[in-house]
């Protein structure tokens, strides 16, 4: 019975090294990023003294690498697991990987050398505006390397569809659309896995497909000033993009969960017609709901920007539901065994379901009004990115090559980032609740104490997730090796 | 039958080159943009499995994976999407002859030919790539705040753009629906490369 | 990767990269409109002698601005649209050269490309709206239909029925020199720009 669930495929030695490859990239930009997080909590507790300029630069590049990599190591996750039931090609996923560097050296070279600061989102027409501080060049550098690394995630996926249509025949079936609406029979539906990979695929293309129209008018508006286009509707493009692409992420993570419990518990992942419906649910809403981040551009319509609050308030619940359910009844007296590995990719799903709660609240336009510009709303999106998504890529990191290493200490590294992580993001969240902005290099006096206790948590998490990936990196070798992964 | 085609698509390009058609299909930038530079696309491509057989041996193994016969076809195509080029066409009987030939000839022949040799994979990056950057054209014209083409005003230039959008967002649904409920024969047809 | 693959994608690269620099001026412009502007930028143009009636039913040439430095827009009065721009934009080049002594050594010429509605009664009305006064700003046209011709084609105008008995064209501003050159091509926005842009060739 667990068999089943687990897959048929085996994940040759060549697949299993590139994954690998992935999480060794992944979890060494984490950290690097993370420095450039609390390099910014101490500056703005005065702990340490940085120029605003570079302030700007850092808090662009923190926001591109993290939307990087989360998007890396989701894929990582996903390509691993969804390689088990389809058909996929190697070679694809190391041509993202290699699409990815290029755009991470671009987008590194951008800020640190050209001072691109325009914020991950580089909305128009700021790029070209840049008062002096960066050149065309630069906004524009900036701009390739986006269009570089989603090159390589559009041939990821659209490879990941070609397989699940050669198995499948079509998407539909690997969302299992017909289960979910009770026109077939539930234990006829894709695993998990698919059904996943197949909702991050069509989102994420729809996704990229925006964000390449937009990236190309942007390039154009650089060099041919002329050619301008509406503020509004590139606003409405580039979230559409951003949001879709950094919540595919977490759909792509939990795929983690999916996988790796049932391996601990010897339960099969239930899958039932409430768990498609979810799916395809959540594939739709994924899509629509991006107008919750225009809830304060007064010049859109009513409708589209009540409606972004209704879904958003739905937005995530459905997979949610099923997977905090699901992982309730798969973990509940199956006597597993808890440690580093089952215990962050459990932790993922809590910290999704709690960094769903500050979201719900930012996504309602009588509070979103007053919080949106404070630091309740990276609050928000840390909780659910640093200890969901995070935990569930750490969890898999753990359980793929920490197994092997030859280092102890996963229990200290495991709860140094939660105490850590839960720290840094509550310091967020109590300094939004008490009106301190986000994106203020330099803070007042009575915001110091929020700054300190996040700067503290922030190099709590950063040594916690140091442990985590130097365990990991020890233990690659071995890991590369091989060996039989599927059930211990 | 390969004759039937090429002598089709001669008569197609003779048809299109005639001047009331000419000026009927390029009176308008909409009809200009989304039908006539399309069609003389479309008759590279109807011409390319009869001229298969007369594509040198050396050129055929270079065009690995169909990949410089695509970058060829989106150079010689979007040349003739640039508001100037547009322009020069009408003033410039010389620019017209050879919008007329190199659509067809560096365009849709090459495009054509090097299809075939696409893994699905390619296709579809090259479909998924192809939908955004007409939307993104579409886009600049419409919001353009001057007029771009000496010949167009500004109405028929905002016209042609929603005509691009509008192309490109029927394109795209289609292809979703087409992928979603397990039809998409176009695109992961059998092709001659390897997988 | 099979043999040959290489050169031939860097032979189309490269090809394909020199008919796109070709086509933009080395990727400078994309519209006729700017490839114009950055040619007689690069090379002014001598305009040859065209003869025109003002306002007034004064004839006059191109050849009388000799040693003076010209505005030139191109109209018609029944225009509803850009034309008035254009006026109203001529109209406040004189206002902000007014106050400058350096501001009076140019003058300003609206030409008509509609002489079959626009007889002289009609440019009156026109320079009426916006204050023009010959000889500082003249409204004109051609004086025949070979005048007019090759007036829009030295000026690289553009000029089309719009189909409801108007025009589409372009609302550039044309800068001719002392030398009776056509030295610059402006978009028509700021009248700030414009003047500016006049009074510096008119001081050299």
């Amino acid at each position: 019975m667990t068999t089943e669930a687990i897959g048929t495929r085996s994940t040759p030695i060549g697949a299993r090294t590139a994954v690998l490859a992935y999480l060794a990239v992944s979890g060494v930009v984490l950290l690097l990023m993370m420095l450039f997080g609390a390099t910014m909590r101490l500056a703005q507790a005065q702990w340490i003294s940085l120029d605003p300029t570079w302030f700007y630069i850092i808090l662009t590049m923190h926001g591109a690498g993290m939307v990087g990599i989360a998007g890396l190591s989701g894929a990582a996750v996903m390509w691993y697991f969804v390689g088990r039931y389809v058909p996929v090609s190697t070679a694809v996923f190391l041509a993202n990987l290699g699409f990815f560097l290029v755009g991470a050296v671009l987008i590194l070279g951008s800020g640190f050398i050209g001072g691109f600061a325009a914020a991950w989102t580089f909305l128009f027409p700021l790029p070209a505006h840049s008062g002096s501080l960066w050149s065309i060049n630069a906004a524009a550098c900036y701009l390739f390397g986006l269009i570089s690394i989603g090159v390589g995630f559009l041939l990821l996926h659209l490879d990941i569809v070609r397989g699940i249509l050669s198995v499948y025949g079509g998407l539909g079936a690997g969302l299992g659309f017909k289960q979910g609406f009770g026109l077939a029979p539930e234990d006829t539906g894709p695993p998990p896995a698919v059904a996943a990979s197949t909702m991050v695929a069509i989102v994420n293309i729809v996704g990229i497909v925006f964000g390449a129209a937009i990236l190309v008018m942007s390039l154009v508006n650089l060099y041919v000033p002329s050619f301008t286009f509406n503020a509004l509707v590139a606003k409405n493009m580039i979230y559409l993009f951003g949001h879709i692409f950094i919540n595919a992420t977490i759909y792509m993570a939990v795929i983690a969960v999916y996988e790796i419990l049932p391996r601990y518990t010897h339960r099969a992942w239930k899958t039932n017609w409430a768990f498609y419906l979810a799916w395809v649910m959540s594939t739709l809403m994924v899509l629509t709901v991006y107008p919750h981040h225009l809830l304060m551009d007064f010049a859109m319509p009513t409708w589209a920007l009540v409606a972004g609050q209704i879904i958003s308030w739905l937005s995530g619940l459905p997979v949610l539901l099923v997977t905090a359910f699901g992982a309730l009844t798969n973990t509940y007296r199956s006597g597993l065994k808890w440690d580093a590995a089952s215990g962050l990719v459990f932790l993922g799903v809590a910290g999704w379901a709690i960094g769903v709660i500050p979201a719900i609240l930012d996504g309602t336009i009588a509070i979103n009004s007053v919080m949106h510009n404070t630091q309740w709303v990276p609050g928000h999106f840390h909780t659910y990115l640093l200890l969901g998504m995070i935990a569930m890529m750490l969890g898999f990191m753990t359980w793929l090559g920490g197994a092997k290493s030859p280092l102890g200490l996963a229990p200290v590294g495991f709860w140094l980032y939660l105490v850590g992580g839960s720290i840094f993001v509550l310091a967020f969240l109590s300094a939004g609740s008490a009106s301190v902005p986000r994106r203020y290099a330099v803070h007042l006096q009575a915001w110091l104490p929020y700054d300190e206790i996040g700067s503290i948590g922030a190099c709590l998490a950063i040594a916690g997730v140091a442990i985590l990936v130097v365990r990991f990196l020890a233990g690659l070798r071995s890991a590369a090796a091989g060996g039989d992964d599927s059930v211990r | 039958m390969s004759e039937g085609r090429l002598l089709a698509a001669a008569g197609f390009w003779v048809v299109l080159w005639l001047p009331p058609v000419r000026s009927a299909l390029e009176s308008d930038m909409a009809v200009h943009m989304a039908v006539q530079l399309p069609l003389l696309i479309a008759i590279g491509v109807l011409a390319a499995p009869p001229l298969r057989r007369f594509e040198p041996r050396l050129l055929a193994d270079a065009d690995w994976l169909g990949i410089p016969g695509l970058v060829l076809a989106a150079f010689a195509t979007s040349l003739w999407m640039l508001p100037r080029m547009l322009d020069q066409a009408l003033a410039d009987p010389l620019a017209e002859l050879g919008k007329f030939l190199s659509l067809p000839l560096l365009g849709g022949l090459p495009l054509g030919l090097s299809w075939r040799r696409m893994p699905g994979l390619g296709r579809a990056f090259v479909w998924a790539n192809f939908i955004p950057k007409l939307g993104a054209v579409g886009g600049l014209y419409l919001a353009a705040p001057t007029r771009l083409c000496a010949y167009y005003g500004v109405d028929q230039q905002a016209e042609a753009g929603w005509t691009l959008i509008t192309v490109a967002a029927a394109l795209g649904l289609v292809s979703f629906v087409a992928v979603f409920a397990g039809r998409p024969r176009a695109m992961f047809a059998p092709h001659d490369g390897p997988a | 990767m099979t043999r040959g693959f290489i050169p031939l994608l860097a032979l189309v690269l490269a090809g394909g990269m020199a008919a796109l620099s070709w086509a933009t001026d080395g990727f400078r412009v994309v519209t006729s409109d700017g490839a114009r502007q950055l040619a007689v930028e690069r090379r002014p143009l001598p305009l040859p002698d065209i003869r025109l009636i003002d306002q007034d039913g004064h004839p006059f040439s191109f050849a009388d601005y000799r040693g003076k430095t010209l505005l030139v827009d191109l109209i018609y009065t029944r225009c509803p649209t850009i034309c008035g721009v254009l006026g109203e934009n001529f109209r406040q080049v004189l206002e902000h050269s007014g106050a400058n002594k350096a501001g009076r050594n140019f003058d300003l010429l609206s030409i008509s490309f509609d002489p079959a509605h626009d007889d002289l009664q009609a440019l009156k009305l026109y320079g009426e709206r916006y204050g023009a006064v010959a000889p500082r700003w003249r409204i004109a046209v051609p004086s025949d239909r070979r005048g007019l011709d090759t007036l829009l084609r030295s000026f690289g105008a553009v000029v089309i029925p719009d189909g409801n008995g108007g025009f589409v064209h372009s609302s550039d501003v044309y800068l001719v020199d002392s030398a009776g050159r056509l030295a610059r091509i402006f978009d028509a926005d700021a009248p700030w720009s414009l003047s500016g842009a006049a009074i510096h060739e008119a001081a050299r």
